[in-house]
């Protein structure tokens, strides 16, 4: 039920990798990440859930709210998500509409260059 | 496979609990794992808006889950789920709701029917169906 949270550069990008629980228990810990992270002037991210075990609607509440952040600076937020159970809930909420979603780390690289 | 009921306090550390306790009865039920994985994000859901409904509200009483195979199909029901719970509106490509429908909305995707049954004074509680497999009709009633 933990959630981690690692950041790093990768060029004009900045990748979060999240591993765990995102539920609502956890999500704080993640907003708070994105909001620092903004904060400080990242606003190219790419939120890489390929170590995720669990989201449901207040994981994706953040992750809105992360988009919401960076647009406010011309900035863009990827996801890299490869898992069916994580991306079904995506599709469920028009979600996947919205988020550019990527299989790998290198293809979201690619796509917001 | 008897009924269980089992209570929480209303602390949304304990939701990561009602997942596992409950996705671990469906298993034990013959649920796939495909199936349980849908019903996991259900019981997160309805249960995170019982919890946030007390904080609401201020109460202070647990939430209570019943749960258990029946007929083919795994119900889990949360008591008390909360007076504002209901359907959301189209799934969102910008705006957030942030009642708690979009929970809702999730959780019909996920599950083969949902109740809502309003109880007494504002109390609802939900009832969510899950088929113990994706292709229907297995019953693993014990």
């Amino acid at each position: 039920m933990e959630l981690s949270l690692h950041h790093r550069t990768e060029g004009d990008h900045t990748v979060l990798d999240v591993g765990g629980e995102v539920d609502v228990y956890t999500a704080p810990k993640l907003r708070e990440r994105l909001v620092e992270l903004v904060g400080e002037g990242h606003y190219n991210l790419v939120v890489d859930m390929t170590k995720v075990e669990f989201l449901d609607s207040t994981g994706l509440g953040v992750l809105v709210g992360g988009l919401k952040r960076v647009r406010a600076h011309e900035g863009t937020l990827a996801l890299v998500c490869n898992q069916e159970r994580i991306l079904k809930i995506f599709r469920i909420t028009g979600l996947t509409k919205v988020f550019p979603i990527h299989d790998s780390l290198e293809e979201a690289l690619q796509g917001q260059s | 496979m008897d009924s269980v009921e089992l209570h929480v306090p209303p602390d949304v550390a304990y939701v990561g609990l009602t997942r596992l306790i409950v996705t671990r009865a469906a298993r034990q039920a013959g649920m796939d794992e495909v199936r349980v994985e849908d019903l996991k994000i259900a019981v997160s859901e309805a249960t995170t808006q019982a919890i946030l409904d007390r904080e609401r509200r201020g109460g202070a009483e647990p939430i209570a889950l019943t749960f258990g195979a029946s007929g083919g199909r795994f119900e889990v029901t949360v008591h008390g789920a909360g007076e504002h719970v209901g359907v959301a509106s189209t799934p969102i490509a910008g705006d957030w709701p942030d009642d708690g429908s979009l929970g809702v909305t999730v959780i019909e995707g996920l599950t083969d029917e949902v109740q809502l049954v309003r109880r007494d004074g504002d109390r609802v509680d939900m009832k969510v169906s899950v088929r113990l497999d994706a292709n229907g009709g297995r019953s693993a009633d014990r």
